[in-house]
């Protein structure tokens, strides 16, 4: 603890050393003035003295500077600059109404700098991508798709096509922290990841850190996708939609009381029996969700924000099998200014994800779940020009619904059971600075204090020596330990208490105007674990915490890079290497079964995981022709060693890859404004084959003709390597000038040549021909898909 | 009970839309001894009659067409209450080694199983796992998935006193293991169904059903998966060994696979008539 004091002395110590001239502040909001929606990430700059801050996630922006008259330039891309002359001799607010540059109707395009690179600030490892670039890659079907975009940046891969979540830097996909108005999110797709659950209109912004994580931010170790929902439009009502070969999406805000308060409310359904038409009988598949927001700005100082998100996808075949699942989440924002240099947020958000079945056939229901309730409490405080502090402080408390049965018919014969639901609270506090040391060394260190409790519980197992598992060394494998007694704790009893000390630091040195060179380190600790033993999620798993069988993931991660922007930001080119480490993570003994496990710390081995990488991004930002290459070349690995010298581990205790290596991973992307009327836009992707395994055998057991797998080769071989090539292309029809309906058809051409990407490769005996067989499965040849997009 | 979770079916559905039979250059691995003993007593026919089969094989590359028997092989029981022998021969000369005396397993025995082969001695033990007797097996009328699918209604009473592990086999190597653990002591009833490739209407099944140990549950499950019958997608689980319950006393590291086991077994005959 002495360590942890003196490192917040320091970091308190620096501004008071630099209060020294007269100065004042200028804070305020900018707007995008035709529908007064918060403008993210705008610059504000005063050429003078060669100094400038940009707008927060709310739209807000606070500068301190010595008094006098200035020229100011407020811009964004895709908004005419604004530049005024401005006398500052007092404390001064000033909002900004920005107006749109071109006469093009999407009015996300004002988004598209945002991807622009940002040369100086010391944040490294992180994308952004504007709604108006998600809703141009062509993707299956048509569905404008913010995390299947995610796969085209460097550093970002998936399993492929209908696997769900994405692995960011060889990190599992449970180690992103998927933020929706702050809010966790814990599962991100629909169909089992045919499709994401974020609704491209409702989104204002995407942004994907993949290192040099902010102090903010903690809770999982690979990643952070901050996405932000729109406020809702306080000018005037509009309604945006549009109908797809999937879903359909209907968009409508307005003002509540003009320019005070505005209202959103968005929706998005796919029809039912989707992928189903097939047969004839009662199934269904379909999706939706409801996105709903209401904003009111009480004053400059004060405005409140209640958000929320439902959705569910349903799934059923007759009457014997029904699936459902999804997420919901309510949240309460307040955003409050104690001072023109002190912004606040303070957030209530519940979330929960569940996942229900009923099986008919079996005669259950089962039921499981997890459920949260997140406070936050987030400072800015805008101390001068060159030193801005970030603190705040985050309270979490989980309960995991591991799973219930319930029988659903009177003859079912099924009993009850109620897996034992487990409780934990996640706290944490954070302190962090970015710092302009001088013109050319911008710093940004900070440091966050997790504490993991793991609270008392019913019928908690005990286990000789605390070892759930054991080696049978007569039959060469790991097995489940008998508990030799249950402990009934109570809620307000601590089962297991870790509490973790997370550095992040981060620096930006340029080398001149253009170019610079960044750094970062970040301490990761993530407490929670998804249960999953497939090459990717399912909706099914289960989210488990750490405690007195399961420990935290802890991370470290290193990350250097070279950054350039060419001909004043015409092109860019950005470079990095990262250097991962986890510990704690775990993986599964053989035949583990996962599903309904009451007891899953028995099949549960520790292990360690490493990454490292190279990452190159080339864009071209501006012009009729934009676009990027990104190129990865990484190493993703696990180590499960055993216990004890007479435990083998997994795979002999050798390094295997993850299911998620991907050694290279190319993507392009390109898109050309040919006219007013027609946008092309394309792109193309090769992954390295996904890590599998080939059996090395056959053998016969009660006429079952079964593989053999080495256990010494774990994730040795690989499918064949991944590629398509997806092409679409938007009409905006001309007579949309100078009327209220303005609409855009997108036609899209997904996997143009018609790649048969496998999935998977299974092995199995035909049955006709009793031969055996490598079976490989594919998911989508060639898919075209039209939707039109409307605005009124 | 795991394969009845079954979620993932139906995007396996989609996706046998769009398989094809690959190439693939496959590893290759020393043959190992392949013990296949289950053992099956008709615990409810009089007079009892059992299956008590010992069939030795090696194993093979994976594309190899042919399985190789193992036919020159020593195989006998030892009752270790008694340490009583039966020995075993493999009179066809086709790897299938039955007990040159009646041999029927009783409960309450550990019985060893020894088998001597290229100068490798191998054991492993078993006893008889008690089971239930099926109450009735019956056709359906529900489907589903893809609306062509027949349904078979199975019904037992399981026992209340025991946690009991269950495997039913129901023909054309369709194989299903259960566990007791949600239907503890009630009289429980289930729906099987079988594919439209699995069975031609009208036909004759077999359903039988056996009491079979925890470990040996475990095992099935794996196997029964590693066999392909449920595998595909990006669902799959990561394959891995499959080891039994049969070791190599002469040299560790030699294991062979397969399984000795004996089960109470109860079998019902079924004629599936065709649909209208």
């Amino acid at each position: 603890m002495l360590q942890i004091k003196k490192i917040f002395f320091f970091i308190f110590l620096i501004p008071i050393v630099a209060f020294s001239q007269e100065k004042i502040t200028l804070s305020g909001t900018v707007y995008d003035n035709s529908n007064n929606e918060t403008l993210i990430g705008v610059s504000i700059f005063f050429s003078e003295i060669n100094a400038g801050t940009s707008t927060n996630e709310y739209g807000f922006y606070s500068i301190t500077i010595p008094k006098g008259t200035y020229k100011i330039q407020i811009s964004s891309l895709g908004f005419n600059t604004i530049s005024e002359t401005i006398v500052l001799l007092a404390k001064t607010t000033k909002d900004f109404k920005l107006m749109e540059f071109s006469e093009n109707l999407d009015e996300i395009i004002i988004e598209a700098d945002i991807e622009k690179l940002n040369v100086r600030t010391p944040q490294m490892s992180v994308n952004r991508l504007s709604v108006a670039t998600i809703k141009q890659i062509p993707v299956v079907l048509g569905e404008a798709d913010i995390i299947k975009s995610l796969i085209l940046l460097p550093g970002v891969t998936s399993a492929g096509e209908g696997a769900s979540g994405f692995n960011v830097r060889g990190g599992a996909a449970d180690q992103n922290l998927i933020l929706l108005d702050e809010a966790i999110v814990f599962n991100s797709s629909h169909l089992f990841g045919f499709f994401s659950i974020f609704n491209p209109d409702v989104i204002k912004d995407v942004k994907l850190y993949k290192g040099g994580i902010p102090a903010r931010f903690g809770g999982r170790l690979s990643s952070v996708l901050d996405i932000y929902q729109k406020e809702g439009n306080s000018k005037e009502f509009n309604l945006t939609g549009g109908i797809g070969l999937v879903s359909s999406r209907l968009l409508a805000e307005g003002p509540i009381e003009k320019e005070k308060s505005s209202f959103l409310i968005g929706g998005r359904a796919s029809y039912a029996h989707l992928f189903l038409p097939l047969f004839d009988n009662d199934n269904k598949a379909y999706f939706y969700d409801v996105n709903t927001k209401i904003n009111y700005r009480f004053n400059d100082r004060n405005n409140l924000f209640l958000s929320t998100y439902f959705g569910k996808d349903i799934f059923g075949i007759s009457d014997n099998f029904v699936n459902k699942y999804g997420n919901n989440v309510v949240n309460l924002r307040w955003n409050h200014l104690f001072s023109n240099k002190i912004f606040s947020n303070l957030s209530l958000i519940y979330s929960d994800y569940f996942y229900g079945l009923i099986l008919d056939f079996v005669g259950f229901e089962w039921d499981s779940g997890i459920t949260n309730l997140n406070f936050k409490y987030d400072f800015k405080h805008y101390i001068n020009e060159k030193f801005k502090l970030s603190y705040g402080i985050n309270n979490i408390y989980i309960k995991f619904n591991p799973g219930e049965i319930i029988p659903n018919r009177e003859d079912s014969g099924i009993v009850s059971e109620k897996l034992i639901d487990k409780y934990a609270n996640e706290f944490a506090a954070y302190i962090e600075a970015e710092h302009e040391v001088n013109d050319k060394l911008t710093l940004q260190y900070g440091v966050r204090l997790s504490n993991f409790l793991r609270l008392g519980q019913d019928e908690l197992n005990v286990y000789v020596n605390d070892q759930p598992v054991l080696y049978n060394r007569q039959f060469k494998k790991y097995e489940a330990a008998e508990a030799i007694a249950v402990e009934n704790l109570k809620r307000s009893d601590i089962i297991s208490n870790f509490a973790n000390f997370e550095p992040r630091f981060s620096l930006s040195y340029l080398l001149n105007e253009n170019e610079s060179i960044k750094a970062s380190y970040n301490r990761m600790a993530q407490y929670l674990h998804l249960l999953s033993n497939t090459s990717s999620p399912t909706p099914l798993d289960v989210w488990t915490p750490s405690g007195r069988y399961i420990k935290p993931q802890l991370l470290d991660q290193y990350a250097i890079g070279y950054f350039k922007s060419i001909k004043n930001g015409k092109y860019s080119f950005e470079t990095e290497a990262f250097y991962k480490d986890i510990q704690n993570r775990i993986d599964y003994i053989n035949g583990a079964n996962l599903i309904a496990n009451n007891e899953i710390e028995t099949v549960i081995l520790n292990g360690q995981s490493r990454a490292y990488g190279l990452e190159v991004l080339f864009k071209k930002n501006e012009g009729d022709f934009k676009g990027w290459l990104a190129y990865t070349l990484s190493k993703s690995e696990q180590q499960t060693l055993g216990r004890n010298t007479n435990e083998p581990g997994i795979n002999q205790g050798e390094w295997y890859n993850t299911p998620f290596d991907k050694t290279h991973d190319i993507s392009i992307n390109g898109s050309y404004e040919l006219n007013k009327k027609w946008k092309l836009n394309a792109n193309f992707l090769f992954q390295t084959g996904q890590p599998t395994n080939y059996p090395v055998g056959q053998y016969e057991v009660q006429g079952l003709n079964i593989p053999i797998f080495d256990d010494n080769r774990r994730n040795a071989d690989r499918l064949p390597a991944y590629h398509r090539l997806d092409v679409s292309a938007t009409l905006t029809p001309k007579k949309n000038e100078n009327r209220k309906w303005q609409a855009e058809w997108v036609f899209g051409l997904y996997n143009l040549y018609g790649r048969m990407n496998a999935a998977s490769i299974n092995f199995r005996e035909n049955r006709e021909t009793s031969r055996n067989e490598a079976i490989q499965t594919s998911i989508f040849g060639l898919v075209p898909s039209v939707t039109y997009n409307f605005k009124f | 009970m795991k394969k009845i979770f079954l979620f993932p079916a139906l995007l396996l559905f989609i996706f046998t839309n769009c398989e094809k039979v690959v190439d693939i250059e496959v590893p290759s691995t020393t043959p190992k001894l392949i013990i296949d003993a289950v053992f099956e007593v008709y615990f409810t026919e009089t007079p009892i009659r059992v299956n008590t089969v010992v069939k030795l094989s090696k194993s093979a590359d994976y594309f190899d067409e042919a399985i190789p028997a193992v036919t020159n092989a020593v195989v006998f029981i030892t009752n270790l209450s008694d340490n009583s022998i039966i020995y075993f021969s493999d009179a066809n000369g086709v790897g299938n080694y039955i007990p040159i005396s009646t041999f029927i397993p009783v409960e309450n025995v550990v019985y060893e199983l020894t088998i001597v082969y290229e100068n490798n001695t191998y054991k492993g033990t078993a006893s008889r796992v008690k089971s239930t007797p099926l109450t009735s097996v019956i056709q359906g009328d529900k489907t589903l998935f893809s609306g062509n699918e027949t349904e078979l209604k199975v019904a037992f009473t399981d026992d209340g006193t025991e946690e009991n592990f269950y495997l039913f086999d129901f023909s054309n190597k369709l194989f299903l293991t259960i566990e007791d653990r949600f239907f503890n002591g009630s009289e429980y009833n289930f729906s099987y169904f079988y594919g439209e490739d699995d069975i031609k209407l009208p036909t004759t099944v077999s359903v039988k059903m056996s009491g079979v140990s925890k470990e040996f549950y475990t095992y099935y499950r794996v196997l029964i998966d590693q066999s392909g019958q449920n595998s595909g997608g990006p669902f799959e689980t990561v394959p891995s060994s499959l080891l039994g319950n049969m070791i190599n006393t002469s040299y560790e590291s030699k294991f062979p696979l397969g399984y000795f086991h004996i089960s109470e077994t109860d079998s019902i005959s079924l004629n599936l008539i065709e649909k209208n």
